[in-house]
């Protein structure tokens, strides 16, 4: 007992890692601070731009969000906003919107905790659906941030509308915690479909 | 010698949990139970303060005195503005100017964290019982404040975070097994720098954030979407002004608070 609280204490990773090694310091040279000094604050100066830029990446809705109550969005019109994140969906080639959920549950599962159901490879960060959500009642470790997922094939939604909602949750929910995967392009209209599959699919273990 | 320490005090705790993160209450247990190894980091820096020499053959003590007589309460007053350096500094930067100033090492990067982070730990636990109290005197201290609260509220990024989405807005809730904290409302700055026991690392807010942002997934527009190799800007570099306008702001909501460092966390 004692010894699996300090192992899973030590291996536990939360979702935020520690970070990378800063470019090793260069060979120094004694009493020439100056000439280290002078290097290295041009490099970072270049990696301070670079996070400058992505800074600034800031889209006009992201912008609309950046208030003290963050859930709503400011200054503009809701029914707009609406329309316009309803216009960035984009959808399979094929215009098939319910994929294979088996694909679906490796998007939306994080390696570890593939790993840890089937002991191989696969799963991905991309998803990370369990930061938030429950579902998959094997996977204890998941978030309450957004409601369970847990027989949610069951309830007769329309998979456009589950479609929709991974693809750009501001379109329903303006401003929402859940981010735009499709739109964002962390997920593509293909993985969608195969998400929804996981969602909807009498098989999968969402439902199961 | 430090893994040593924390060896035994693990050895020596009792938990009945198989959840992957320690409680609050849990943690208080491990502090009770007397020597924490956050204490040893910090032992270090006390060793760096009075010992470490440079180019100038100076120690800290040469110029803020034994035992860190100069200093007390100063922490306290951080992030604030420095004439010297001609800019707002925050305990990490504050420590790497003096480093490279008037001890003469080179504290740059990696290698330079080995000494600011200690001496930053021990630099604040000199502060130790005092309420924190910023005041935003200086018109640099007002500037980067105001910037640090509108970062604290952008949404920005490939997942459409900011820092208040999860802070204030889901405090209370949890991302999978990790509760999240309220910085700004519970005034949670009293407690750093906290030692990560996860990690066996002591950490400042300056690592706290950059880790926090890694969560973001902030990404060069230059090269287009969002892509883990191709252009994911992962973390602000150490001692960048939007660390230090973000710590004014956190710091300045815990007004107030008795500084108790190093604090506990998972
Ligand atoms: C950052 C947290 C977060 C992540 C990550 C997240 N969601 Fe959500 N999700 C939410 C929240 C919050 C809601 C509640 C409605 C809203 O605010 O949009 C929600 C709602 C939903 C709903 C509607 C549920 C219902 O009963 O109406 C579905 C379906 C859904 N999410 C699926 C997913 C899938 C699939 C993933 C992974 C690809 C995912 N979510 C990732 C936060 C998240
Ligand atoms: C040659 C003298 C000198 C040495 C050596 C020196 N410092 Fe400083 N330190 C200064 C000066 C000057 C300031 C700025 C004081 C001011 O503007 O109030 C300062 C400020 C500070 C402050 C902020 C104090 C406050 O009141 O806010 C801290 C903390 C600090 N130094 C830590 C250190 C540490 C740690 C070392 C050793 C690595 C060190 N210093 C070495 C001269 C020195
Ligand atoms: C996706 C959610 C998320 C976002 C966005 C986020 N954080 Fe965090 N933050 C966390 C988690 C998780 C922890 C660690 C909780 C733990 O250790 O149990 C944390 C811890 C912290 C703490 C320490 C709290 C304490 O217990 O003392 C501070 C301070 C903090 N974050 C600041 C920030 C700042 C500043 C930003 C914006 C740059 C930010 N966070 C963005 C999730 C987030």
């Amino acid at each position: 007992m004692k010894k699996g609280f300090l192992a899973t204490l030590m291996i536990s990773a939360g979702i935020i890692a520690c970070q990378p090694a800063p470019q090793a310091a260069k060979e120094e040279h004694k009493n020439t601070f100056s000439k280290a000094t002078t290097q290295k604050t041009s490099k970072k100066s270049s990696k301070e731009k670079e996070f400058l830029k992505a800074l600034g990446a800031q889209d006009k809705w992201q912008k609309a969000c950046s208030n003290p109550v963050q859930v709503a969005p400011e200054g503009v019109d809701v029914t707009k906003f609406i329309e316009e994140m309803k216009a960035t969906i984009k959808y399979p080639a094929d215009g098939k919107l319910v994929g294979d959920w088996k694909k679906g549950e490796s998007l939306a599962l994080l390696p570890k905790e593939y790993k840890a159901l089937y002991g191989r490879k696969g799963g991905s960060k991309k998803g990370n659906c369990y930061a938030c959500h429950c579902g998959d009642p094997r996977i204890i470790a998941c978030g309450n941030i957004g409601p369970s997922l847990r027989g949610y094939g069951k309830k007769g939604i329309d998979p456009k509308m589950t479609y929709d909602r991974i693809y750009n949750p501001w379109a329903q929910v303006p401003c929402s915690t859940m981010f735009r995967f499709g739109y964002h392009g962390l997920l593509s209209p293909e993985e969608i479909a195969d998400i929804v599959a996981y969602l909807h699919d009498p098989e999968s273990p969402i439902n199961k | 010698m430090k893994k040593g320490i924390f060896a035994s005090l693990l050895g020596g705790a009792l938990f009945l949990v198989n959840a992957e993160a320690p409680t609050p209450e849990q943690l208080k247990i491990l502090k009770e139970m007397g020597v924490s190894p956050a204490d040893v980091i910090v032992e270090e820096g006390r060793d760096y303060y009075h010992n470490l020499k440079g180019t100038t053959g100076k120690t800290c003590a040469s110029c803020h005195g034994q035992d860190g007589a100069n200093l007390v309460g100063a922490y306290a007053k951080m992030p604030r503005y420095y004439t010297d350096i001609g800019k707002v500094a925050d305990v990490d930067l504050r420590v790497k100017a003096c480093l490279e100033k008037y001890v003469g090492v080179n504290a740059k990067g990696k290698k330079g964290r080995k000494y600011i982070v200690p001496l930053a730990g021990y630099v604040a636990t000199l502060s130790n019982g005092m309420p924190i109290n910023i005041e935003l005197k200086h018109p640099e201290e007002k500037r980067l404040y105001e910037y640090g609260k509108e970062l604290w509220y952008k949404r920005v990024g490939a997942r459409d975070f900011s820092c208040a989405i999860c802070h204030d807005v889901l405090a209370g809730k949890r991302i999978r097994l990790q509760k999240l904290g309220a910085p700004v409302r519970d005034k949670l700055y009293a407690h750093w720098p906290a030692y990560r026991i996860s990690k066996d690392k002591l950490w400042t807010m300056e690592d706290r954030i950059r880790g926090c942002y890694k969560s973001f997934f902030l990404f060069n527009p230059e090269k287009g979407k969002f892509d883990f190799k191709e252009n994911w800007v992962k973390k602000p570099p150490f001692y960048m002004e939007e660390i230090i306008a973000l710590e004014l702001y956190m710091k300045k909501a815990a007004n107030g608070a008795k500084v108790e460092v190093p604090g506990l966390i998972r």
